[in-house]
């Protein structure tokens, strides 16, 4: 295999082993522990090799997976005193243990052949050259064993406990009443995020760790709300931008890791703003809409609440209502299009339609039953949901 | 290293002047990220700042320190507003949008160095100093600057005290007296945008988020009020970084930022500890002091169910009897004696009219005769 493919393979791989403890992280308001985690293994590493001296060794993995659970118990810890609050917790818990880590570093610093950068950033362009020989023959990149085996363990595990996870996830009640421990299934997914997070970053570093396994469900989670849509898509997501990432930096000639970060980046801002439902501009849309028909609402509660032709006049209903000209304009046109009311010399009228459904109306906000604008739910948003 | 030097010394003056300065505003402004539930912003934000930095570097070419920070701070400011736009407007939570702005910032912040670097005129050495802090570079006119914008800050926070305040613990009550609390929201988050991006070239970029909340959640531990809190975490704040420098310079290797932050956390560790209103310490004690003092209850409420059955309160009984009551030791014994509950007379106890009083006050149901 030439390096390019590798370096793709590796890449695309570490993106799916982190997309699917990602999706539990997002929809359990837990995304920012793959953050902490992802830099408070640094002590746990630098601990390994000072023991080790050997930066390949499998120990470096195991104590910085250990530093990992460590600081996801510390966090627990603080927070069960009930001090500070769970966000403080994580915020404190981290740095201090990053600082542990580099101030290690820099004591050893002579020795130790581990540059902080490297741990942060990540370069996977080096990552082929770190190769695995079984035997004297050549295997591979050795970072593609390590994370295609987590890959392997991950969607094992995801499928042995996917009806826990499920529940657990979305009804912690149920599920603990049902006899899953949630501690067990908690610590087994943060287990999971963590030996994933090591993994990962030995390969790509450590925030593209957090961007890989956050964004991905994000971005999905904004498309759908089926669980097994929602990992699918960000399987697809993240495997998509892990490689459109490498030919984007081969263009630039700029870091792989930070050009597939933008890769995603790009990708869920576009979601962000055209997802079809959840989108802002779909969002934006639907609100302006809400805010349109209960002006026009308003506007014709208040024909019918007025019969004299003073109070109908056109001009008058911008005062009364306190509506700007635009705005006025707008509501009345609305009106007429939707053939609610007739405008005779600047006095308006209700037409029979607008009578009938101006009537329906008030009666639902007097008794809010739903059964009162079944009909009506179709024309109006308001009236849904 | 002697402590003459220390005073001595330009750069070790210079620097432990800007650290204590940069300590006390990030305490201050902290304070309130953390009574917003903020805590991480400070994560997220100093993230999200590098970007800015690489685009300043990018169309000014020039390495001035100020441009790049104020590149630093409109990224900062872009970033949270977006989390902002995130968190109202779709159904994503704070947390995923803090991960998510950290995260994709940073990675293009970095995609923009690497390009940078690759450039032909390329003169970054320097721009990395952004990542991990580098407190020894600081000269006179960055304190300068630190002061100045704390000064600021000091200012507008005195000037809108009470809108801070009422904001931050109601604020729906805030809207409904009429203040534009999008205009004080904006404001804090500014402020606190700014204390980061000043704290980066000497923190860097993952210990900023320690500074700001770390001397705030120690001073929270202490007070209840808001401006003694507020004072307190300037104070924490300014001796985490005067401290967290004397110990770095006092040894070879040992880089500033991180010492800082642990000098901080120590703060945190002596404050969840040992404060006396909410500290782990004294709310064992108490509710040891509680237990003992609901066992002794139960002994005194023991002997009132048989002194009652006689006319006479004040007969003996053989302390044998008591045996079988759980909880029961010589000392509850010589304690209830202490209070004056009870007398004792070599095997045997009778109670006072004092105890006789207490214990039928201590129940102040109708309890069953049993």
């Amino acid at each position: 295999m030439n390096p390019s493919i590798e370096i793709q393979l590796i890449a695309a791989v570490t993106a799916a082993a982190c997309a699917i403890p990602g999706v539990f992280l997002v929809l359990r308001k837990m995304a920012l522990i793959s953050d902490a985690i992802s830099h408070s293994i640094l002590p746990g590493i630098v601990i390994g090799f000072m023991i080790t001296q050997d930066l390949a060794s499998p120990w470096l993995i195991l104590l910085a997976a250990v530093s990992g659970i460590i600081t996801v118990v510390l966090v627990e810890m603080i927070q069960k005193t009930g001090l500070v609050k769970e966000d403080t917790a994580i915020g404190l818990v981290f740095p201090a243990l990053f600082s542990i880590g580099v101030i290690l570093i820099a004591q050893n610093a002579n020795d130790v052949h581990l540059d902080v950068d490297a741990v942060l950033l990540g370069e996977l362009a080096f990552a082929p050259f770190d190769r695995l020989y079984i035997g004297g023959t050549d295997a591979g990149p050795k970072a593609l064993w390590v994370i295609s085996t987590i890959l392997v363990i991950t969607v094992g595990l995801l499928l042995a406990f996917y009806k826990e996870l499920k529940l657990s996830t979305f009804d912690i009640g149920l599920s603990s009443a049902l006899g899953f421990s949630p501690v067990v299934l908690h610590y087994g997914l943060m287990s999971v995020a963590s030996v994933t997070t090591v993994a990962a970053f030995d390969a790509v570093g450590a925030i593209l760790v957090v961007a890989l396994m956050i964004t991905p469900a994000a971005a999905a989670y904004l498309l759908t709300t089926d669980l097994k849509k929602m990992l699918w898509l960000s399987l697809l997501f993240g495997v998509g931008s892990a490689i459109g990432g490498y030919w984007f930096a081969k263009w630039l000639d700029a870091s792989i890791s930070g050009s597939i970060t933008t890769v995603l980046g790009i990708l869920f801002f576009a979601i962000y703003l055209f997802a079809p439902s959840k989108g802002l501009i779909a969002i934006l849309l639907r609100q302006n809409r809400q805010r349109k028909e209960v002006s026009l609402l308003t506007f014709l509660l208040h024909l019918n609440n007025h019969d004299s032709l003073e109070e109908r006049h056109v001009s008058h209903l911008q005062e009364h209502i306190n509506w700007r000209k635009v705005k006025a304009k707008s509501v009345l046109d609305l009106a007429e299009q939707n053939n609610m009311i007739t405008i005779e010399n600047q006095v308006v009228s209700l037409t029979k339609k607008g009578l009938e459904f101006t009537e329906k109306a008030l009666e639902y906000i007097i008794t809010n039953k739903d059964e009162k604008i079944e009909d009506m739910k179709d024309d109006f948003f308001l009236f849904r949901g | 290293m002697d402590i003459t030097q220390y005073f001595t010394d330009y750069t070790l003056r210079t620097i432990t002047l800007g650290t204590a300065v940069l300590g006390a505003i990030c305490g201050m402004l902290g304070s309130f990220a953390v009574l917003r539930k903020q805590s991480l912003l400070g994560d997220a934000i100093s993230h999200a700042a590098l970007p800015g930095i690489a685009i300043a570097f990018l169309i000014t070419g020039a390495k001035d320190s100020n441009v790049l920070l104020l590149g630093a701070l409109v990224s900062g400011l872009v970033g949270t507003w977006w989390i902002r736009g995130i968190t109202t407007k779709t159904h994503l939570k704070t947390d995923t949008a803090l991960g998510l702005i950290l995260s994709l910032f940073f990675g293009f912040g970095m995609l923009l160095l690497t390009y940078i670097q690759k450039q032909p005129n390329a003169n970054q050495a320097g721009l990395d100093k952004y990542l991990f802090g580098q407190a020894a570079t600081l000269v006179e006119s960055d304190v300068m600057l630190m002061s100045v914008v704390t000064g600021v800050s000091l200012i507008v926070m005195l000037l809108f005290w009470k809108e801070f305040k009422l904001l931050l613990f109601d604020k729906n009550y805030a809207m409904t007296l009429g203040f534009n609390t999008k205009f004080i929201d904006g404001l804090i988050s500014f402020f606190i945008v700014l204390a980061i991006v000043i704290g980066l070239q000497t923190v860097g970029v993952v210990l900023m988020s320690a500074m700001l909340l770390a001397p705030a959640a120690a001073a929270r531990q202490w007070t209840n009020s808001l401006s003694v809190m507020v004072l307190l975490a300037a104070i924490f704040g300014m001796f985490s970084g005067v401290f967290g420098t004397a110990i770095s310079a006092s040894q070879p290797n040992l880089s500033t930022g991180p010492v800082i932050v642990l000098v901080a956390a120590v703060f945190v560790a002596v404050s969840f500890i040992f404060s006396p209103g909410r500290g782990i310490l004294f709310k064992q004690l108490r509710l040891l002091r509680n237990r003992r003092e609901l066992e002794l209850q139960k002994t005194l409420y023991f002997m009132y169910t048989i002194v009652r059955k006689h006319d006479d309160i004040s007969r003996p009984h053989a302390i044998k009897i008591l045996n079988n009551f759980q909880g029961f030791t010589r000392n509850t014994l010589s304690q209830l004696e202490h209070k004056h509950w009870i007398e004792i007379n070599g095997n045997q106890w009778s109670m006072t009219h004092s105890g006789f009083e207490t214990a039928s006050n201590l129940y102040n149901t109708n309890l069953p005769e049993s």
